[in-house]
């Protein structure tokens, strides 16, 4: 009994075999190939950007290390300046108080000295005016009467220990 | 000077279509209404015009073309293989690209509409989108063959052949049907036997858009005075049309029903 349509089973397998021939052809020659290519070619991609990521992951992890460090050192540099200070402040104090002890001792001795000085000064200038005196009252004698002669000793005293006051 | 020669080619065109329409109207007409009937009737059924299969049997003309066909793309698919596939490159030329986009399209046609066991699907949507394709567009090629009656006919499209378009409709649903029994057991069959008619639809839109195809080409190229500037409409256009529009269709409801079996 023949199908209507000249439908053929004969035909129909003989188009099946071509067609899983066909089929067999194309997906171990083209089909799986080419995507075995592109799936290692995503495979690939993943890859470099997983690369990427764990790259900028360790970056992130280097950078938050760096300031956390930066900080650290900061912290370290800021306390130390507090004790460079403190012990700078400490050295002043100290050189300041040498330094003042110094001039108190400086200002001791001179003053000492000073007074040695008045002390022997005062001493010369009384055995000057005593010289002095004498030599007046001898001039005084010598050259006019008493009264003249007192009163020019007077001036002459006087005017003597003006000028050893001026001087 | 180019103007001139454009002028003269023109006119030599010219010359040469008059004259060929002049000689078409003048010579006597090739067929008669009975032998349009034959060739239609023996478009449809290949029921005349039998090639013989190696001196084994006789067969329709389009198992010849499918064989043809498969040849071809063995062919082919063999120098790439060799020649083209080692050289692939990460960044893609155009071959390749061509290549890439042509399994990555099936390939993703089945995995978007088969998320489960859609790595069969993706190679079988692949073979038989190829398959439409690359037969439809063989039809353009006219290979001619001989007949068992000593005539020498043009190869049809194979799937142009109602054993051609079934076998296609039929194994598309057994695939389909094989991934529901894969994927959910007694629950697959039940699905896809629900679809009972889309074996006979699928084949018959694959015979009916082919043959139509056939037909219409035949009918225009059988009447020498339809043969000028028509057949580049109707041979190239509505060939190259329907070739990717089947391919398209076919695959697209076999991954469609594929995935909703296998839900």
């Amino acid at each position: 009994m023949s199908l209507p349509l000249n439908i053929d089973p004969q035909q129909i397998l003989l188009h099946l075999l071509n067609f899983v021939v066909l089929f067999g052809i194309l997906y171990f020659l083209l089909y799986s190939p080419v995507k075995k290519f592109m799936d290692k070619r995503i495979e690939y991609y993943k890859e470099l950007d997983e690369q990427a990521k764990s790259d900028r992951d360790k970056a992130s992890e280097s950078k938050a290390e760096y300031e956390k460090k930066l900080e650290q050192v900061s912290s370290e540099i800021e306390q130390e300046k507090r004790e460079a200070r403190k012990a700078i402040n400490a050295q002043r104090d100290k050189s300041i108080l040498a330094a003042k002890n110094e001039a108190e001792k400086i200002i001791d001795e001179a003053n000492k000295r000073a007074e040695a000085d008045r002390k022997k000064m005062i001493a010369d200038a009384e055995g000057e005016i005593a010289d002095i005196a004498a030599d007046a009252a001898e001039k005084i004698l010598l050259s006019s009467s008493v009264m003249e002669s007192y009163d020019q000793f007077l001036e002459a005293v006087d005017g003597d220990l003006g000028g050893a006051d001026d001087e | 000077m180019e103007k001139k020669k454009k002028r003269r080619f023109f006119i030599i065109f010219a010359c040469i279509t008059i004259l060929l329409l002049i000689g078409t109207v003048l010579t006597k007409p090739v067929g008669s209404g009975e032998e349009v009937g034959e060739l239609m009737r023996d478009a449809v059924l290949h029921d005349v015009n039998k090639i013989s299969l190696f001196g084994i049997m006789n067969v329709n003309p389009g198992v010849i073309s499918a064989m043809t066909v498969t040849g071809i793309m063995f062919i082919f698919a063999l120098i790439v293989r060799i020649f083209v596939i080692p050289r692939f490159k990460m960044v893609p030329g155009k071959f390749q690209m061509v290549l890439e986009m042509l399994v990555g399209y099936f390939d993703g046609l089945a995995k978007s509409n088969s998320p489960h066991r859609n790595s069969f699907l993706g190679a079988y949507v692949f073979s038989a989108g190829v398959y439409i394709f690359v037969s439809t567009i063989f039809e353009l090629f006219g290979v001619q063959a001989t007949t068992v009656h000593n005539t020498i006919i043009s190869l049809p499209a194979p799937l142009s052949d109602i054993n051609g378009a079934l076998m296609l409709g039929c194994l598309s649903y057994m695939v389909i049907l094989s991934g529901g029994i894969a994927q959910n057991k007694l629950k697959g069959i039940g699905k896809t036997l629900k679809e009972f008619s889309l074996p006979i639809s699928m084949s018959f839109r694959l015979f009916g858009a082919l043959l139509s195809g056939a037909l219409v080409t035949e009918l225009v190229y059988h009447y020498t005075h339809l043969s000028y500037g028509l057949p580049v409409v109707v041979g190239l256009l509505f060939t190259l049309l329907h070739a990717l529009i089947q391919a398209y269709v076919l695959t697209m409801l076999t991954a469609l029903f594929y995935g909703e079996v296998t839900e």
